[in-house]
């Protein structure tokens, strides 16, 4: 494994990595030391945490590069994949017009194109069961919003460029916003508290407002009845 | 019953130890904003330093007994009144039926830590008892208290009677300007090297957009060296990142956990509980220091803190 980078600072180490798959790997076999009292993968780097009292933050650096140096047995597991509902009518995406325009297209063929699209969940992360999602396919420069927006509702789904997005709950949000599930994608009170997984392969199935209405529906009683 | 909630003020919570090892699955840290003054609330009431208490924000907040308690306060009220006379804050007090507990808005500071001699009721989930306002998980029903609720506590724990009164030294100064010292963040040369100066320079006010996610930091504009997107990277309390406005901000103990814009500095541990005290119009010099020292600075404070507090640690 070829480690770019190590910064240090005093209870956090943030370390580059190459690509995803080298990130997953390392978050595995990062996960058997018990040194480590957090370990956070992003895109292309992972982070953990350590306890500053116990071990230096040089000593952490020296055990964090030699546990990623280690050669790893590939051990991630493979999910089933699922079809998010997702409906796009333009009350749930704020954005969806002005990223059809940059794209040079409708807003219908936006819709179509995005849900016949096939992602894989790079990571969880920015909150509770947020999902970040990852195309094969070359998608036209969509930034990230130059101010982030006060309120993104749960749900929502947002694109910037190769990437989607799944809003797991409402919070200030920096992705442009072009539809929303119904679908509760965090639930700590099950076993695997988070609907997706890394690496699990997802699709969006577009549904009109009622099919949303309906589900929304049968979310809440059957949370109400548990 | 144990007290009853007849003014929750801006925003009172149950707070205590943050969640952990969770950070993967996206879930924040969230506890105490201010880990030293919630440890020395507890201590105060024999319970130990992560116990869940009370976080009173900014404003005067008001509760009525319902049973006999020991009970301390900590942090930044401005008076602490029961039945309308004073008490000292930083101190083991006792609250009787029907006593009426007033709390004092902070002049200065943000938060105030109540403590009581018992075990808090919250939610329970993945290993904590702390409130994510953000999710509506953990705590009080995952929200804030408000009005008429009621928070309960099991058991009647004796406190120590030797440890009625924080020592003067152990007092967290509460004030309104802060010096907090940073490590340099992974991404602290996307910053030209001018602003990379200003950053530790400069002083900052932290803006009205305050809580415990993070708050914004008026000032200087930071320019950046380009603006290349970042992708999205881990991310902790005490992380501050520089958008493409260039205004920065510092992530709270809710903060997200992955983000998408550039990490310039990362607050040590062992100042980090002084972020829960910030509020609008704090000024704040950020001082740059090596990870070595940090570590060193985070060991003496402990070691301050143990004669007083035992084994303790903070976030």
């Amino acid at each position: 494994m070829n480690i770019v980078d190590i910064h240090i600072c005093d209870d956090t180490l943030f370390c580059q990595l190459g690509d995803l798959d080298t990130v997953q790997a390392a978050s595995s076999a990062l996960r058997q030391q018990t040194i480590w009292r957090e370990i956070v993968p992003g895109l292309k780097s992972v982070a953990v945490q350590f306890d500053p009292a116990q071990i230096t933050p040089d000593e952490a650096s020296d055990l964090l590069r030699e546990q990623l140096l280690k050669p790893q047995a590939a051990a991630v597991p493979q999910i089933e994949p699922i079809a998010v509902p997702v409906c796009y009518d333009k009350i749930f995406g704020p954005d969806q017009e002005w990223i059809a325009d940059k794209m040079g297209m409708s807003s219908e063929a936006l819709v179509a194109w995005h849900s016949n699209l096939s992602f894989t969940v790079t990571m969880l992360g920015f909150m509770p069961g947020f999902a970040y999602l990852q195309c094969q396919e070359e998608i036209a420069k969509i930034g990230r919003l130059p101010k982030p927006r006060q309120q993104v509702e749960a749900g929502s789904i947002g694109i910037i460029g190769d990437q989607s997005c799944i809003y797991s709950f409402s919070s200030p949000g920096g992705w442009p916003i072009i539809g929303r599930t119904p679908v509760h994608l965090f639930r700590p009170e099950n076993n695997h508290p988070a609907l997706l997984s890394a690496n699990q392969v997802v699709s969006f199935r577009s549904i009109d407002k009622a099919e949303f209405e309906k589900i929304a529906e049968e979310q809440y009683s059957r949370e109400l009845g548990e | 019953m144990s007290l009853t909630v007849v003014k929750p003020g801006l925003q009172t919570t149950l707070q205590g130890s943050p969640f952990s090892s969770h950070r993967h699955l996206g879930m924040p840290a969230a506890g105490a904003a201010d880990s030293l003054s919630l440890a020395l609330a507890n201590h105060l009431v024999g319970e130990v330093a992560g116990a869940i208490a009370i976080e009173i924000t900014l404003d005067d907040a008001k509760f009525v007994a319902e049973k006999h308690s020991a009970m301390a306060l900590t942090g930044a009220a401005s008076f602490f009144r029961i039945n309308g006379e004073d008490q000292p804050l930083h101190t083991q007090t006792h609250m009787k039926p029907g006593d009426e507990i007033h709390i004092g808005p902070a002049d200065q500071g943000c938060r105030s830590y109540l403590a009581v001699a018992g075990k808090i009721g919250a939610q329970s989930l993945l290993g904590g008892q702390s409130t994510y306002l953000g999710a509506g998980l953990g705590g009080f029903h995952g929200r804030a208290v408000k009005a008429g609720d009621e928070i309960q506590w099991a058991g009647n724990s004796e406190p120590d009677p030797t440890a009625t009164k924080t020592p003067i030294e152990l007092r967290p100064n509460l004030s309104g300007k802060y010096i907090i010292r940073v490590t340099t963040g992974p991404e602290i040369s996307a910053l030209t090297l001018y602003s990379q100066n200003k950053l530790f320079e400069e002083k900052f006010q932290a803006g009205r957009r305050a809580n415990r996610m993070g708050l914004n930091l008026h000032g200087i504009v930071l320019e950046m060296e380009n603006d290349e997107e970042m992708q999205s990277a881990p991310v902790f309390p005490g992380t501050i990142q520089c958008p493409p406005d260039g205004e920065p901000f510092l992530l709270g103990p809710d903060a997200q956990t992955t983000g998408g814009y550039p990490r310039i500095a990362q607050v040590i541990k062992a100042d980090r509980h002084l972020i829960g005290q910030l509020r609008p119009g704090s000024e704040i010099q950020f001082v740059k220091i090596s990870s070595q020292r940090a570590t060193e600075i985070y060991r003496q404070k402990l070691s301050l803190l143990t004669p007083w507090l035992g084994a303790v640690s903070l976030w």
